[in-house]
């Protein structure tokens, strides 16, 4: 669906990303690799958030166009900040965004209640804790129903049963016709039900794959990747 | 759920600011303490009115109004998109799937609001405080603040928008904005001073600088609703 070829990101003498090559099918990928090797630049260009200085992203064969509302409907994003307005409560800003995407109305209140948040609908974001921002921010990124879905660290400050979560919204979000890139640190969650990864390294592919079979999750995903 | 419209998108994005100032109180509440203050202290500096000056203290007490606003705005716009840097909101906005000059359009009501706010503040303790004589004027002096408010938002937004890009945006916007706005300035002080000593309406309305007021709103509304993608890019 995403095809990405050569794709380099420079911030002044920083080169991030450096020829970019990656196939994105449909289903969750996960994306790897060390602080600094460019996860956060790629979503961020994917989204559009981010100039290339060379190279092309395309979706379903035409470029992408992040300056047309067309792309922009297809796309959820939350990177590393929640992306939420903090003197609104988790609802208003839910529903101000399903409303922007023209989301079905219960949709807010399902997310809210999927990822665990049914009793913090009314607390201003900014007065949430770290990870339960992280889950709002997750829902933020799903209330318009995305067909690509951009996720920087979505398990950063959760405990175990609220990372069970997000995956679990994750797997409900997934269908036919739908890509998501996720970028995490948390590789062995998301591996649990990821459909392929890519690992990063210095602004590089170093390799990407889908897993053949899903017992070979719990093994080092270049083991599995078929480059 | 079908998708709203232009209009409705705008509308819901300007009124979520306004919800948003209403709780954090932290854009209106500067801008007025600043005209309250600046208006109080200049107003042990005007001279009193007598035969011989009643022109100039005419032109003094506009200038008083208008530069008072002029810099309590500019406070105002500079927080503009604060709200949206708090916790990375702009990349969520710039996503949403909504034309960008509604972006700008509901930018530039919220701001409109705030002005209009403190004018309505700083309007009547100024009168009380320099006791304008405005006679049956008060409605072309509406008509002119509303023309000025115009510009001085599309200018403002635009500029706070640019500004807003940048790690020094506390100093670039009165920098961009300043020489941008002194035509607006000029003819808002040279019409309220008309209004000041006894002029109506078709008088203030047939001098040369209503017309460049108007001329300059169009041409900077224009501009910020065209530009506004290509400066948030």
């Amino acid at each position: 669906m995403i095809v990405v070829e050569g794709l380099r990101v420079r911030f002044g003498r920083t080169v991030a990303l450096d020829g970019i090559e990656l196939c994105l099918e449909e289903g969750i990928t996960g994306l790897f690799g060390p602080n600094g090797s460019g996860k956060s630049t790629l979503l961020r260009a994917v989204a559009g958030l981010v100039s290339p200085s060379q190279g092309s992203i395309t979706f379903e064969g035409a470029p992408v166009a992040p300056s047309q509302e067309a792309w922009r409907r297809l796309v959820g994003y939350a990177g590393h900040e929640s992306g939420l307005y903090p003197n609104l409560t988790v609802s208003e800003n839910l529903e101000l965004f399903g409303r922007l995407y023209g989301s079905d109305s219960e949709r807010p209140a399902s997310l809210l209640s999927q990822l665990g948040l049914e009793g913090r609908s009314g607390t201003q974001a900014g007065e949430l804790s770290a990870g339960l921002k992280r889950r709002a921010a997750v829902a933020r990124a799903l209330v318009g129903e995305p067909r690509l879905l951009l996720l920087d660290e979505p398990y950063a400050n959760l405990d175990d049963d609220s990372a069970a979560l997000v995956s679990e919204a994750l797997v409900a979000w997934r269908e036919p016709g739908r890509s998501a890139l996720v970028a995490t640190h948390g590789a062995k969650k998301l591996k649990a039900f990821a459909d392929a990864g890519v690992i990063l390294r210095r602004g590089r592919v170093v390799t990407q794959g889908r897993y053949r079979d899903p017992s070979h999750r719990r093994r080092p995903f270049h083991e599995t990747a078929a480059p | 759920m079908t998708e709203a419209g232009f209009v409705t998108k705008t509308m819901w994005l300007a009124a979520k600011d306004l919800r948003i100032e209403l709780r954090a109180r932290d854009t209106l509440a500067p801008m007025l303490g600043f005209a309250a203050t600046v208006a109080l202290v200049l107003a042990f500096a005007l001279p009193e009115a007598s035969s011989g000056n009643v022109g100039v203290v005419a032109y003094v007490q506009a200038g008083f109004m208008w530069v008072t606003v002029l810099f309590a705005g500019l406070i105002g716009f500079g927080r503009t998109f604060e709200v949206e840097r708090a916790e990375g909101a702009l990349d969520s906005l710039l996503l949403v799937p909504v034309d960008r000059s509604a972006l700008f359009v509901s930018k530039a009501l919220s701001n409109l609001a705030f002005i209009v706010v403190l004018e309505m503040v700083l309007l009547p303790l100024s009168a009380l405080l320099f006791a304008y004589d405005l006679g049956g004027s008060w409605g072309a002096l509406v008509a002119v603040v509303a023309l000025v408010d115009l510009g001085f938002v599309a200018v403002g937004t635009l500029y706070a928008a640019l500004a807003a890009q940048t790690r020094s945006r506390e100093l670039l916007l009165p920098l961009l904005a300043l020489p941008a706005l002194v035509p607006v300035f000029i003819a808002a002080l040279e019409l309220t001073a008309d209004l000041l000593l006894g002029a109506g309406f078709d008088a203030v309305a047939a001098r040369g600088w209503f017309g460049i007021l108007v001329a300059f709103d169009v041409v900077f509304v224009t501009a910020g609703v065209l530009l506004f993608d290509a400066v948030l890019d």
